[in-house]
């Protein structure tokens, strides 16, 4: 079978599952429109994406189809999960925003934040404040604001950074992170002070949500769909820009900024500028993961985005795999179950969940992984995957060349390739 | 005169002098570290707390107070070379965000650890001198016998490292190994032992100024007890230069008194703020510190 009849197989095969699980789950007709959309946009999204031509011709347009096709199988799923999981994975999914842009920040250029919580911070207010001020500006537009907000500060903070090298920079952010609270404060007109700031009006599902999924009946579960959505889209939007920029010209440059900043000089990409341009957008990235949050929140506290949330920030990035695109996808995931799994493990083991030690469990944990990441896989979990996938292709590449005749004469047995 | 020494300029010159003091101490353990290893320890506060509460914790089993400031001295000493040789070792050599994200694991470790066995809330630790300012003519000076304290002890500790590195045998090879590792080793110095400590020297430094920031009666000792002053310090060594101890100290006290104006003419919460404008501007002027001369970096 040729590759494109068996991807087109798959495809289908896919549709022909999806369709079924939708129809036996969706509780009424209404609902069958949708799985079918869905389904058919998977279908045809991974087919288009994963055409070998595609792939190697029109690489953005394959990952807009990958993109495509894992917001949409997103989406179907939160249409079938509860309320509270909905929540947890849109939570998980704006802190992979973040952890986008951190991982792109090390990734990019080799620096490094502690003060990605503060940038967070900022987008979260930023969308607040501007809600509060104009409560009928669009969705969208909101969003678009606070991550502009979020890169003049990447801009101020960053400026600086042109002239710095690492350890200077991270003690910088550090310094913002931790005097934060105190910019909130200085203009609590604004910020609402300690209590924070609800937003004016919540979210509520347009009508043909509401009209597909409850029959009419707009409901506190239909908004929470409608919020999770906004948010799953906005995270697809996002890593597909950060895709493309990682692929891009702009991102080689970066990356050799990253390996060698004087070789990088001698071929003619201007070191200031690069660091710069690699900062600002992290905190953007940052900015639009809180914007999210007080969306899906509904609401912003200044407690949210204390020190500790900076930490936690770096702790989890790393242990997804900072540097890499997927490590802020599992990143997002640990952090949405996290508390979770914590409160399982107190539970089996009988300690006190009120018990000092239960309450910093996570810290414990957190910084154990931080620094057992660090010392022994430097790349995180998805650094760890990536290796064992090139081991395991490189093996079984040696074991096709030892099945046939000529493979020795392709391939040395020994020394070449490690 | 007594309406002199009692104005608002001269009570927040005093005031200022003490928070410096403090400042230019935590900027002095950085700056220790990072001439020794090339490695900016964001642990370095937490490290001495968790010390600070080693030693200090035996005050609650009726031990004397300076008998349970030499025990965290010693816990200080045991914990720098315990990191040194466990967490840092293996990093020499590595990428420079690698110490960098091992020490923010720790700090993390570490603050938990500590919330985890002696919880979170403040523990007041008597100071050995009054905390209340003298007076003249009903009116306070700004200076009460702890702050001169704490002014004192931070210059005797400053002059104990000046001493040592300047003066010493043990002193030139702990500046030998920071600048010269190979040619300090061939020349008999055991640099992995010097090494190692520069990290006591500094967590001890720290530990003076954990108990220091915690006898103060409105913070007492929390296991967060040094992130703020962290910041602080980290600035006043970054506005000096890190490789200056003298400059990380001198500023250390500059931006004491200035923060200590910022918080009295304007308010609190304006002092971080001018703080990280003062960090801001200073790297972009000189961003090696405004007190080191400049250098080349090699390639």
């Amino acid at each position: 079978m040729s590759p494109v009849a068996r991807r087109g197989a798959l495809a289908l095969g896919g549709l022909v599952v999806a369709l079924v699980l939708g129809l036996t789950l969706a509780p009424r007709t209404s609902d069958v429109v949708a799985v079918v959309v869905l389904a058919a946009v998977a279908a045809g999204g991974g087919f288009v994406g994963s055409l070998p031509t595609v792939r190697a011709e029109r690489p953005a347009l394959a990952r807009a189809m990958l993109t495509v096709v894992l917001v949409d199988l997103v989406l179907f799923a939160t249409a079938f999960l509860s309320v509270p999981t909905d929540f947890n994975l849109a939570t998980g999914a704006g802190m992979a925003v973040v952890l986008l842009g951190l991982s792109f920040l090390t990734g990019a250029s080799g620096q490094i934040s502690i003060g990605h919580g503060a940038f967070m911070g900022v987008g979260a207010f930023a969308t607040a404040i501007w809600a509060n001020h104009h409560a009928t500006t669009p969705i969208v537009v909101t969003l678009l604001i606070s991550v502009v907000v979020g890169a003049l500060f990447g801009l101020l903070l960053g400026l600086p950074a042109t002239r710095l090298r690492g350890p200077y920079l991270a003690g910088m952010t550090l310094a913002f992170a931790v005097a934060f609270p105190a910019i909130l404060s200085s203009f609590s007109s604004w910020t609402g002070g300690d209590s924070g700031l609800q937003l004016p009006n919540s979210a509520t599902a347009p009508h043909w949500l509401v009209g597909l999924f409850h029959a009419g009946t707009p409901t506190l579960t239909t908004d929470t769909l409608w919020l999770t959505d906004i948010v799953m889209v906005a995270t697809g939007v996002a890593f597909f820009f950060m895709a493309n920029l990682f692929a891009s010209r702009t991102g080689r440059a970066m990356r050799l900024v990253r390996d060698n900043d004087v070789a990088a000089e001698l071929v003619g990409v201007g070191l200031p500028r690069t660091r710069v341009i690699a900062f600002v957008i992290s905190a953007a990235y940052a900015a639009l993961g809180g914007a999210l949050w007080t969306l899906l929140n509904n609401s912003v506290s200044p407690a949210t985005y204390g020190f500790a949330l900076s930490i936690t920030i770096l702790a989890v990035i790393v242990i997804g795999g900072i540097g890499t695109i997927s490590g802020a996808i599992i990143g997002g995931v640990v952090y949405a179950y996290s508390t979770n799994v914590i409160a399982w493990f107190v539970a089996r083991t009988g300690l006190n969940p009120q018990g000092n030690l239960a309450s910093q469990l996570n810290g414990i944990i957190f910084g154990a992984l931080l620094i057992a990441t660090m010392m022994f896989s430097p790349l995180g979990i998805a650094g760890t995957i990536r290796h064992l996938r090139q081991r395991r292709a490189l093996a079984r590449e040696r074991g096709d060349l030892r099945g046939t005749r000529e493979g020795p004469t392709l391939a040395p047995e020994s020394g070449t390739r490690r | 005169m007594d309406g002199f020494l009692t104005s608002r300029v001269v009570t927040d010159i005093l005031g200022g002098l003490t928070n410096g003091a403090i400042y230019g101490l935590v900027a002095l353990s950085l700056v220790l570290v990072w001439r020794a290893t090339r490695v900016l320890n964001f642990a370095q506060g937490a490290m001495p707390m968790f010390a600070t509460y080693l030693g200090m914790g035996l005050l609650s089993y009726h031990w004397p107070y300076w008998v349970c400031v030499g025990v965290s001295l010693v816990a200080a000493l045991a914990i720098g070379a315990v990191t040194e040789r466990v967490l840092v070792r293996p990093l020499y050599g590595k990428p420079e965000i690698n110490p960098i994200v091992v020490m923010v694991g720790y700090l993390i470790i570490l603050e938990a650890f500590a919330a985890a066995i002696w919880s979170t809330t403040p523990r007041s630790l008597p100071a050995p001198f009054s905390p209340i300012d003298w007076k003249l003519a009903g009116r306070p000076v700004g200076l009460s016998p702890f702050s001169l304290f704490e002014i004192v002890t931070a210059l005797v500790v400053m002059g104990a490292i000046v001493t040592l590195f300047r003066f010493t045998r043990l002193g030139l090879q702990l500046r030998a190994s920071a600048l010269a590792p190979e040619v300090s080793r061939l020349l008999g110095v055991r640099v992995g032992r010097m090494l190692t400590l520069g990290w006591m020297l500094s967590t001890a430094v720290g530990a003076v100024t954990a108990i220091l920031v915690a006898s103060n009666f409105f913070t007492g000792l929390t296991p967060q007890l040094m992130d703020g002053i962290f910041a602080f310090g980290f600035i006043a060594a970054a506005v000096g230069g890190l490789d200056s101890p003298v400059g990380a100290v001198a500023s250390g006290i500059a931006l004491g008194v200035v923060l200590q104006f910022v918080g009295d003419y304007l308010n609190s919460n304006a002092i971080i703020l001018v703080a990280l404008g003062i960090l801001i501007v200073s790297l972009m002027v000189r961003p090696n510190g405004l007190l080191t001369r400049s250098t080349a970096r090699r390639v």
